[in-house]
């Protein structure tokens, strides 16, 4: 077995804890089912591209992004843990490159977030089967926000566990930074009607971007301006894994 | 062909130097052991022979492999059980063993067989099923240096592998290393223990800040400061004035420990001993212990680290 797979397979061991599942399991299930029907007669209809989204719709879709980037706090857990627990060194005197290392991390977000968003897609059909327009050309589209949503979102935890050695530490920015990402972005709500500076903050967030594409992908609704955003998530989500490459790289022991 | 080949290896941090110009050979089938203070260096070198980190000069061959040219090589045929802890803290005993197994590509059949064979020979089975989390500290080294025997190796590093392990379970995995030395196993092992290196090591190399200050068997090395004798009296009383008493007995060197410790080092220990007592009787000092120590590698580290130039 190649050994990138072997890690990948360790990831995935050692990440998939019942708190973990509960996390990305329970939590969208009640976002989707209380929040959404409980906000519905609040929001009337969400108009997204060429068409009228009801909440309910509007925020399972919204999820998935959601989900996939909570998926790849896993990379930022597992590199922190590798390194409190001695487990990075160990790893490193073994028979593996830190390349190996660093791509089965990354192959570790992609498999958790599509895993995750596949998931969170399914459970969320029921909500939003009315409206959904699946092709040849959307399902790609999903596949790619996935992808490049979680190598983005997993990269910046990589960079944030390289950069922090306490737990309290590294509790403390990673959720703020992702409450941030959360809530600063057409996940929950969309950006129509929003007030002037939070509006502007909503576009500098990548997961605006990330949950627009999936959203495009699932209703069938690809503009120009859903390219534009997919080509900004790509270019964030290279930047950010060279960086978290280079990071991860310099790593002392 | 050495197992372990060091030439002229230093390491440097900026303007310090962690590693001075060693060099090292290590046969196979050996056990060689790296003894030294706190920061002479060991870690470092243990670092840098095991690839985690490169060395600033010198060259390092293991397992007659380039181990700077070609690092990855090295690693499949050596395992390595750290100075810290490593282990995952969400896995069971038993599954951790499993997914190192897996990590080091054993096929499954054979990770079982193994898992099973060390719960056995490092008696984990009470707590098999426990979490890494939730074990002692001992536990969890016994467990560390037991999991790297789920792999294959011609060559074992360990890094202070006893710590935290009762008197019990040291001696058993001293035993146990003794026989995978038997089986062709070479091992590398530091410790701050010298009745461990002195019960299991083949060869010792002293280092003291980042230099070797000697290397030999424990046998010759004993044999070589054997002819010094170390005699020990414990005074009843704290008594400063006792320095001066003593200085001037010659052919021996007098340590004085907290005003009630004296320790004496001499070739001609009988006569030194009977002078000692002659001047502490004529100046009223009593005396509540008085020990002969046979030379045991424990002084021998401290008269050799304490005579290294510079110190």
């Amino acid at each position: 077995m190649h050994p990138i797979i072997r890690l990948v397979n360790r990831n995935i061991t050692i990440s998939l804890n019942p708190g973990f599942l509960i996390w990305q399991i329970i939590f969208p299930l009640i976002y989707i089912f209380v929040a959404g029907f409980a906000y519905a007669p609040l929001i009337s209809n969400v108009p997204f591209g060429t068409k009228d989204l009801d909440y309910p719709a509007f925020l399972a879709s919204g999820m998935i992004g959601f989900n996939i980037m909570n998926s790849t706090l896993v990379s930022g857990i597992i590199i922190w843990n590798d390194r409190r627990h001695g487990m990075f060194e160990q790893i490193m005197s073994g028979p593996f490159t830190r390349s190996h290392y660093i791509l089965s991390n990354i192959c570790t977000i992609g498999v958790i977030g599509l895993a995750s968003a596949s998931l969170i897609a399914l459970v969320g059909y029921p909500v939003f089967f009315e409206s959904v327009e699946f092709s040849l050309a959307t399902i790609p589209i999903i596949v790619f926000g996935a992808i490049t949503g979680s190598i983005l979102f997993g990269s910046l935890a990589s960079i944030i566990s390289t950069r922090l050695r306490s737990s309290e530490g590294f509790n403390v920015v990673i959720n703020t930074v992702f409450l941030f990402f959360a809530f600063v972005s057409t996940a929950f709500y969309p950006a129509q009607g929003v007030p002037e500076p939070l509006r502007t903050a909503f576009f500098l967030n990548p997961l605006t971007y990330l949950v627009d594409v999936i959203r495009a992908g699932i209703f069938g609704s690809i503009t120009e301006f859903v390219i534009l955003e997919m080509l900004v998530l790509a270019g964030m989500a290279a930047i950010l894994f060279v960086i978290a490459s280079k990071l991860l790289t310099r790593l002392d022991f | 062909m050495s197992c372990i080949g060091v030439s002229h290896l230093s390491k440097s941090y900026g303007s310090t130097k962690a590693v001075d110009d060693i060099s090292l050979s290590v046969r196979p089938g050996q056990v060689f052991g790296f003894l030294g203070p706190n920061g002479a260096g060991k870690s470092t070198t243990i670092k840098m022979l095991t690839t985690l980190i490169p060395p600033s000069e010198g060259s390092l061959s293991i397992l007659g492999i380039d181990a700077v040219a070609d690092p990855l090589r090295v690693r499949h045929k050596i395992g390595v059980v750290l100075q810290q802890p490593s282990y995952e803290p969400t896995l069971s005993v038993e599954k951790s063993f499993d997914k190192y197994g897996m990590m080091w590509d054993v096929p499954k059949k054979e990770r079982k067989k193994r898992t099973e064979q060390l719960i056995l020979d490092f008696d984990l089975e009470h707590i098999r099923k426990k979490r890494n989390e939730d074990l002692s500290i001992g536990q969890r080294r016994r467990v560390q240096v037991a999991r790297e025997f789920m792999h294959d190796m011609d060559l074992l590093f360990l890094d202070e592998p006893t710590v935290g392990l009762d008197p019990g379970a040291r001696r058993k995995l001293l035993d146990y290393l003794k026989k995978k030395v038997e089986t062709g196993l070479t091992i590398f092992y530091t410790t701050h223990i010298l009745s461990e290196a002195e019960y299991l090591c083949d060869e010792i190399a002293i280092i003291d800040r980042g230099r070797i200050v000697t290397v030999d068997t424990p046998d010759a090395l004993k044999s070589r400061f054997g002819n010094k004798k170390t005699i020990r009296i414990r005074l009843q009383e704290k008594r400063q004035d006792v320095q001066g008493m003593l200085s001037g007995i010659s052919d021996c060197e007098i340590d004085f420990e907290g005003g009630t410790n004296i320790t004496i080092h001499s070739e001609q220990s009988e006569m030194v001993l009977l002078r000692v007592l002659e001047t502490l009787s004529n100046n009223s000092v009593d005396i509540e212990d008085l020990s002969a120590v046979p030379t045991n590698l424990e002084e021998i580290f401290l008269r050799m680290v304490r005579d290294a130039p510079d110190n």
